[in-house]
């Protein structure tokens, strides 16, 4: 395979395995636990260069992974104490954590700007180039398989504890009383999700990371209802921004971690405007659509009042009901044109009356309030 | 040591770092009590978009690059305050939590901010005073300059006198919204100046320790400030002393220690001080617990013995 295409395949499955692992996050509502980590690992990766002194080495991503656990297993003993509010703990201990490894990059490395180039920007093209060999023979970038297995690990641990994921993250109460345990379930899964945001790094940098951790899943999570649906929908849109993302890169001659990013955001912007069910469009239609039916249930019964007419057979002029209801002359005329159009009412443009459609609507539209 | 308060740049930014960490400890109270401790953090990465338009904003008008604080701040605080309310319209019309909104935020504002800082880096022909933008990043606290400092100054205190003013406004809507509204507070007012001048006090910090620790500086110290005091007034004023005080020893380590940066040195002390406030708190800490709990074991063990 090319280079342009490995690199497009090994963007795509960073953009699988972040989306897999933000839905959980998105869904226990502790979304920012991914940027928290992305920042957190940094002593683990300075203490891992220091010692192996290799880029590249997978050591840097064991260490990095342990300091991620670190991290959370920190933030749960200070929550555990009760003593701290909501999220605090987890901004004190991800922003100590990143201290001493800027205080550690500088002393031994002699620049802060360590951090910058490894972690915030991440660099695809050169994990691309870095090849795996099996002797003689190039297997492809060694990226590439760094990624796959992480994917195949959040992938697997998903499969295989699906039920007690899903029981952990919406009531852990009920997972106790059925006798799981639902911290160690939760520590385990941030543990895996630790490993997912060190491995892409290298790849994507920290805040690519962090997108792709938090919008597309949050974008899922919109349009779907139920979690299984969400997790497939949520990998769907960040292979579609990652490869859009990679392609506008590609053409535009810059790194397509910038553009990735932007484009799950915008993606993530569609599905609040568009969501069929719970976009703002769909939010807004239905408001319109309500307030319809609400003015043409008043007019009915309006109509169909029996002390209200001093009209013969329920006739009434329009003139006559006009002054006792408290619209705009435009919005009586709308309710009007629409209960003629469905024949709930009859006459002229002077005289109005209920027909017997329209009696029966009106009772059902109070049954159903 | 001595030596080192009669250096004028030493004094700039220990004034600069002792400022924002007072400022940020006591405005921070309120971030913690209303449980929005991580807007710190989205606030202060996206302000690095508002910064990075409004450097291009100046390079474009004036041809040369402006890095001060007069231009910048303006910036950072346009950013960090839309970041804010488009986050607030998302958790209001959508199922989503603050955390996801706060969260898609920072991506796209933290993401376009690097992306310019990015591409500013590598233009041909340089743009005039790019340098040490990247900076904001991790902060430069040296890099403070007397202009720097009066802007810290002058935004600062109109946060702290904004807070006073509205003290007790602020105080029930802190805690208990649903009254504050009942007797005819304007709710949606009330939280709009608090996050305004949240956000001040975020980015007249971004100078000193950075984007990504700026979150630190706002909440450690009021978490620490928590253990000692139930009281709103006291924990204010402790939180901004601790605040100040850890501005001080960031400022002091790293003039002494060449090749410490300030902003992780503030951190570190805030972290100190938290833990020991976590532990050795009175009534409420961890230590005073485990004393009381073993003082009623051996209670109900002469008790049970007596019986």
């Amino acid at each position: 395979m090319s280079f342009v295409m490995w690199s497009l395949v090994i963007a795509v499955l960073t953009a699988l395995t972040c989306s897999l692992c933000g839905v959980f996050l998105v869904v226990k509502r502790e979304s920012l636990v991914s940027e928290a980590l992305s920042h957190a690992v940094l002593p683990g990766i300075v203490v891992a260069f220091l010692i192996f002194e290799d880029r590249s080495s997978p050591w840097l991503i064991i260490s990095a992974g342990l300091m991620g656990l670190l991290m959370v297993w920190l933030v749960q003993l200070i929550k555990q104490t009760r003593l701290v509010e909501g999220e605090a703990a987890l901004g004190i201990v991800f922003s100590a954590l990143f201290s001493v490894g800027i205080i550690l990059a500088s002393l031994k490395l002699g620049q802060t700007h360590f951090h910058a180039e490894c972690i915030i920007d991440g660099n695809l093209a050169s994990a691309a180039l870095k090849s795996a060999r099996w002797g003689d023979t190039d297997l492809g970038p060694k990226a590439f398989y760094v990624m796959l297995a992480t994917f195949m690990l959040a992938i697997s641990f998903i499969a295989a504890f699906y039920k007690e994921l899903k029981l952990t993250m919406f009531d852990d109460t009920l997972a106790k009383g059925l006798g799981l345990r639902p911290e160690l379930m939760h520590f385990a899964w941030l543990g895996i999700v630790s490993i997912t945001t060190v491995a892409a790094f290298e790849i994507a940098g920290s805040i690519l990371v962090v997108a792709l951790m938090i919008a597309p899943p949050a974008a899922a999570f919109l349009l779907t209802r139920r979690i299984s649906a969400m997790l497939i929908t949520s990998c769907l849109i960040g292979v579609v921004c990652s490869i859009a993302g990679f392609y506008v890169g590609y053409f535009l001659e810059v790194a397509p971690t910038g553009p990735i990013a932007s484009i799950t955001g915008f993606a993530f912007l569609l599905a609040v405007a568009f969501s069929p069910r719970q976009g703002l469009l769909a939010k807004h239609r239905n408001r319109g659509k309500l307030r319809k039916e609400l003015f043409q249930q008043l007019l009915l019964a309006r109509l169909t009042e029996p002390k209200a007419s001093n009209a013969q057979n329920s006739v009434f002029t329009v003139e006559q009901v006009f002054p006792n209801v408290a619209w705009t002359r435009q919005q009586f005329q709308q309710a009007l044109a629409n209960c003629r159009q469905q024949r709930w009412i009859e006459g002229d443009e002077e005289k109005v009356s209920v027909t017997e459609t329209g009696r029966i609507a009106l009772q059902q539209m109070l049954a159903n309030n | 040591m001595f030596e080192l308060f009669n250096d004028y740049t030493f004094r700039t930014v220990l004034m600069g770092t002792v400022g924002v960490g007072t400022v940020s400890g006591a405005l921070g109270c309120f971030a913690y009590l209303r449980k929005q401790s991580l807007i710190g953090d989205v606030v202060a990465h996206s302000s690095l978009l508002g910064i990075m338009l409004f450097f291009l904003a100046s390079y474009l008008i004036t041809g040369q690059g402006s890095k001060s604080l007069f231009v910048l701040i303006p910036g950072a605080i346009v950013a960090g305050t839309t970041a804010l309310i488009l986050t607030r319209a998302i958790v209001g019309r959508t199922k989503l939590k603050n955390d996801a909104g706060l969260g898609v935020m920072l991506a796209i504002f933290f993401g376009t901010g690097i992306f310019l800082l990015r591409v500013v880096e590598r233009t041909d022909p340089p743009i005039p005073g790019r340098r040490g933008l990247e900076d904001y990043l991790f902060g430069m606290a040296a890099a403070m300059t007397q202009d720097d400092l009066w802007m810290i100054g002058a935004l600062g205190l109109a946060s702290i006198l904004v807070m006073l003013l509205f003290w007790k406004e602020f105080k029930v809507f802190t805690f208990d919204p649903q009254f504050s509204q009942s007797i005819g507070f304007p709710a949606k007012t009330l939280d709009t100046l608090l996050m305004i001048i949240l956000v001040v006090g975020i980015v007249i910090g971004i100078q000193s320790v950075g984007v990504v620790l700026m979150i630190a500086l706002l909440i450690t110290p009021a978490s620490a400030a928590r253990q000692w005091t139930h009281r709103l007034s006291r924990m204010v004023i402790l939180s901004a002393m601790l605040g100040g005080l850890c501005g001080a020893t960031g400022s002091i380590v790293s003039a002494l220690y060449s090749g410490i940066p300030t902003g992780p040195v503030i951190v570190l002390a805030a972290t100190l001080i938290f833990l020991v406030s976590l532990v050795f708190a009175p009534r409420r800490g961890v230590l005073a617990r485990w004393l009381k709990r073993k003082h009623e074991t051996k209670q109900a063990k002469l008790e049970r013995r007596a019986v």
